[in-house]
C-alpha cells in the first residue's frame, strides 16, 4: 500500500455476536442512546429491531462470499466490504464501528473480512469479537444449535448476560462451559446488557502487539489442586476418538480423558489466576489445545509446521494465538490465526530476566491434541 | 502547475466529473455538491453523505446517490432536486443512459431504474447485493455486477427474469465496451473478468497486485484502463476477440505506490491516473511522455476525470482537496 495509507488512523470495529435472545438489541439500543462520549456507526442485520432513529445505523444483508483463492474456508461478508467502504467516506462522523451479526451467524466470515480485503484492512481493524450469552438459556441453546459454540469459540470477550435470571450454580456452570470452549476469552457478567460501553472498545484483541492474554491466561496445571480448593471434577462427557490415554495417570482416575490442561504443562505457576477457579467443562466437538515449551523453538520449523497445519486443518481451527521464544532471536514471535488466515511477526524483545515460555493455543473442532503436541514438540530447537 | 481551481473541503471527494458542456462538478462525502467554475456549493444531501454520482442523462448537472435513501439531481442553476427515494437505502452505485434518459441507482439487492422523462421507476431485485451497474450504449439493457456474475435486465420492463453471465466470485466493478461487445468486471480477488456478449465466452485476466477499484473504457472504446497495480493497466480492444490473447501494458509504474483511480479521454488515447500517494499524471499513449499534473504527495486520490475536449482535469482526494487543472 502507499506510504500515506499507513498513516491514516484505522477505525476500530467490534463484532457483536450472540444467540437469539442474548441481549444484542438491548445492548445496541444502549450504545445508541446513552451519552458515553463516543460516536458509533452501527451495522445491524435487522433494521426494525433498533428503537432509536439514528443516521449512523446501517442495515446489512449478511451475505457470505467465497473467495476464489483456493482456500476453502476463506469466506467474507461481501455486504460488509461495501458498507465499510461507504462509511470510510464519512470519516470524522464516528469513532468506532460495531457490527451486529444475526444470532444464527457463524462469526468466521465477518472476522475474516478484516483480514482478507486489503481496503478494509487498510482503513479499519478488528478490535474484538464480543459474544453475548444468555445465562439462563445458554445450555438449551448449546443443545439446539452448534453456532452457539462457534460464537463462543471465536470470541475474545464474552458478556455473560441476564445473570439476574440465573442461580449462582447455573452461572458457574455456564461460565465453566464457556471456559471449556474458549480458554482465551475474558468473561464479564452483566444484567440487562449492563456493561460499560467504553469497555467494548479498544480491546485490541487481534493486535499482535497486545497478546498478553495468551501468555497470561489461566492454566489448570495438574498441581493446581495444591493451591486451589476446588476439586478436579472435570465433567467427563467427552467422546474422544484420540488414543492419548497413556498420558493421563496424573489424576489417578481410570478412564480420565485428558484435555490440554492436565498433565503436560509447566509447573512454574507464574501465571496469573485471572478468573475464579472454575474448572472448564469441555465440549466434545469444540475444544482448545494449549501447547508450551520452556526450550526455545526453531523458527523455520515452527513456521513451516504452522503453515501446513492451517492449510490442512484450517477449516476446523477457528482461532489460534501464540507467543514464541525463537532460538537465536531476541524478539518474540507473535502469531494469530482465524481459520487459514495467519498473521505473524517478530515483536518487541523479551525483557531482561523475563520467563521465555513459548505458548500456542488452538481453538477448534475435533482437534487432535496428540498430533498437535507432537507437531509442536518437533519444532523445539535442539 | 497551473490549477484553475484548488480548494480544501475537508470531506472525502466521492466523485469528480465533467458534464456534457465540460462544466466540472464534484460530490463530497458529507452530501455537498461543488461546481468549481462558479465556486458554488449545494447541500444535496443535507443530513447524509454521498456514496455515488454520475452526470445527469440530460448532460446537465450531477445525480448523486446518498446514504440518506435519496437520489438527487443538482444543477448549478437550480440547486438540488430529489428524483426518488427509498427509506433506509444506501445508494452506492449509479449509472445513467444519455440515449434512453434513464438513471439507475443500486442499494443492497435492489436497483431502481428511473425514467428521467416520465419520472417513474421500475425496481429489479437480485439474490445478492449489487456492487456496480452500467447501461449498454443505447440504454436498452442494464448490467449489474453481483456475487457470482452479472445480471442483465431490459431497462424498461417491470416484470422479467434477468439473464445471467456467470462466473464464481464477487464482481465489484463493471464496464461495458461502447460497441456493446464486451462486458468487463473487476473481482474481489485482484483480477479482471470479462465476457464476450455475443456468446458469453469468458476471459480472465489475473496478475493484479491489488484490488481494482477503478476502470473504464476510453479512446473510442479501443482501450480499457484499470487501477490495481503500480501503474495504470491498459488492455487493447482492437480486434474481434477483444483482449483475448493480447497483452496488457502497464503505464508509468511507480514502485512506491499504487494507482488508485484512472480516467481516459473518451475520444483520445489520453490517460490520467491518480495515485495512492496523492500524485496525478497524464499520459498521451501514442508518445512516451508522462506529464506530472500534481507532483506533491498527499492523501490518496479518490476521484478523477478528463474533460470531453481533453483540455482539463478535475480530481480530488480522501482529505477533501479538489483541483481543476487546465492545459496551457
Amino acid at each position: 500500500m502507499a506510504d500515506t495509507a499507513a498513516s491514516v488512523a484505522r477505525t476500530p470495529v467490534t463484532v457483536l455476536t450472540g444467540y437469539l435472545g442474548a441481549g444484542k438489541t438491548t445492548l445496541l439500543n444502549r450504545i445508541l442512546s446513552e451519552n458515553h462520549g463516543q460516536k458509533y456507526a452501527v451495522i445491524v442485520n435487522e433494521f426494525g429491531e433498533i428503537g432509536i432513529d439514528n443516521d449512523l445505523i446501517v442495515g446489512a444483508d449478511e451475505e457470505v462470499f467465497e473467495m476464489n483463492n483456493g482456500c476453502v474456508c476463506c469466506t467474507v461478508r461481501g455486504d460488509l466490504i461495501r458498507i465499510l467502504s461507504g462509511l470510510m467516506k464519512r470519516k470524522g462522523r464516528f469513532d468506532a464501528i460495531i457490527v451486529e451479526t444475526t444470532g444464527l451467524a457463524d462469526p468466521g466470515p465477518v472476522a475474516q473480512t478484516f483480514f482478507v480485503d486489503e481496503e478494509v484492512k487498510a482503513r479499519t481493524y478488528l478490535d474484538s469479537v464480543t459474544a453475548l450469552v444468555d445465562a439462563k438459556h445458554f445450555r438449551s441453546a448449546l443443545e439446539t444449535d452448534r453456532v452457539v459454540k462457534e460464537q463462543i469459540a471465536f470470541a475474545d470477550h464474552v458478556i455473560l448476560n441476564k445473570t439476574d435470571l440465573a442461580t449462582p450454580e447455573e452461572l458457574n456452570e455456564v461460565e465453566a462451559r464457556i471456559r471449556g470452549l474458549n480458554p482465551l476469552a475474558t468473561i464479564e457478567r452483566a444484567e440487562r446488557s449492563g456493561v460499560e460501553i467504553k469497555s467494548l472498545l479498544n480491546q485490541h484483541r487481534f493486535d499482535l502487539d497486545k497478546m498478553e492474554s495468551v501468555a497470561n491466561h489461566h492454566e489448570h496445571g495438574p498441581d493446581c489442586g495444591d493451591h486451589c480448593d476446588h476439586d478436579h471434577g472435570h465433567d467427563h462427557h467427552h467422546d474422544h476418538g484420540h488414543h492419548h490415554h497413556g498420558h493421563n495417570p496424573a489424576h489417578g482416575e481410570p478412564g480420565h480423558v485428558h484435555d490440554e490442561h492436565c498433565g503436560h504443562d509447566h509447573h512454574d505457576h507464574d501465571h496469573h489466576h485471572a478468573h475464579g477457579h472454575l474448572n472448564p467443562i469441555h465440549d466434545n466437538e469444540i475444544r482448545s489445545v494449549s501447547l508450551s515449551s520452556e526450550a526455545p523453538v526453531d523458527g523455520v520449523r515452527f513456521t513451516k509446521w504452522l503453515d501446513k497445519l492451517l492449510a490442512e486443518k484450517g477449516q476446523d481451527i477457528l482461532r489460534a494465538k501464540g507467543i514464541l521464544s525463537i532460538k537465536g532471536e531476541e524478539k518474540r514471535l507473535v502469531f494469530q490465526a482465524v481459520h487459514m488466515i495467519l498473521e505473524g511477526e517478530l515483536q518487541q524483545p523479551w525483557k531482561e530476566g523475563e520467563h521465555r515460555l513459548s505458548r500456542a493455543v488452538f481453538i477448534g473442532r475435533h482437534l487432535d491434541e496428540a498430533a498437535l503436541r507432537a507437531g509442536f514438540e518437533a519444532c523445539i530447537a535442539a | 502547475m497551473p490549477f484553475a481551481f484548488e480548494k480544501h473541503f475537508d470531506e472525502y471527494v466521492v466523485a469528480a466529473l465533467f458534464d456534457s458542456a465540460d462544466e466540472p462538478v464534484a460530490a463530497l462525502g458529507d452530501g455537498r455538491v461543488v461546481f468549481p467554475d462558479a465556486d458554488a456549493t449545494f447541500e444535496a444531501h443535507p443530513n447524509g453523505g454521498i456514496l455515488s454520482a454520475a452526470i445527469h442523462p440530460s448532460g446537465v448537472g450531477i445525480v448523486t446517490g446518498g446514504d440518506d435513501g435519496r437520489v438527487v439531481w443538482t444543477t448549478k442553476e437550480s440547486g438540488p432536486v430529489e428524483l426518488f427515494a427509498a427509506k433506509g437505502a444506501w445508494f452506492d452505485a449509479l449509472a445513467v443512459s444519455d440515449a434512453a434518459l434513464l438513471i439507475a441507482a443500486a442499494a443492497g439487492k435492489k436497483v431502481h431504474v428511473y425514467d428521467a422523462q416520465k419520472k417513474t421507476a421500475v425496481i429489479f431485485e437480485h439474490t445478492s447485493s449489487l456492487s456496480d451497474i452500467t447501461f449498454d450504449a443505447k440504454g436498452r439493457k442494464l448490467y449489474a455486477a453481483t456475487y457470482n456474475g452479472v445480471a442483465v435486465w431490459f431497462s424498461r420492463i417491470a416484470q422479467q427474469k434477468p439473464t445471467l453471465l456467470k462466473w464464481a466470485g464477487s464482481h465489484t466493478q463493471i464496464a461495458i465496451s461502447p460497441d456493446d461487445k464486451f462486458v468487463m468486471t473487476a473481482m474481489q480477488e485482484n483480477a479482471l473478468h470479462g465476457w464476450r456478449i455475443s456468446d458469453a465466452k469468458d476471459m480472465r485476466m489475473g496478475g493484479y497486485p491489488a484490488k481494482i477499484k477503478s476502470m473504464g473504457f476510453f479512446a473510442k472504446g479501443k482501450l480499457l484502463a484499470t487501477s490495481g497495480a503500480n501503474g495504470a493497466v491498459v488492455w487493447p480492444f482492437l480486434k474481434a476477440n477483444g483482449p483475448m490473447g493480447e497483452e496488457a501494458s502497464e503505464i508509468n509504474a511507480e514502485e512506491s505506490t499504487m494507482v488508485s483511480v484512472v480516467a481516459g479521454a473518451p475520444e483520445d488515447t489520453l490517460l490520467a491516473a491518480g495515485l495512492e500517494d496523492g500524485r496525478v499524471w497524464l499520459a498521451e499513449l501514442q508518445s512516451t511522455g508522462i506529464d506530472w499534473i500534481r507532483r506533491e504527495k498527499g492523501a490518496p486520490i479518490t476521484a478523477l476525470a478528463i474533460s470531453n475536449e481533453a483540455n482539463r482535469l478535475i480530481f480530488g482526494d480522501e482529505d477533501g482537496n479538489l483541483w481543476v487543472y487546465e492545459a496551457e
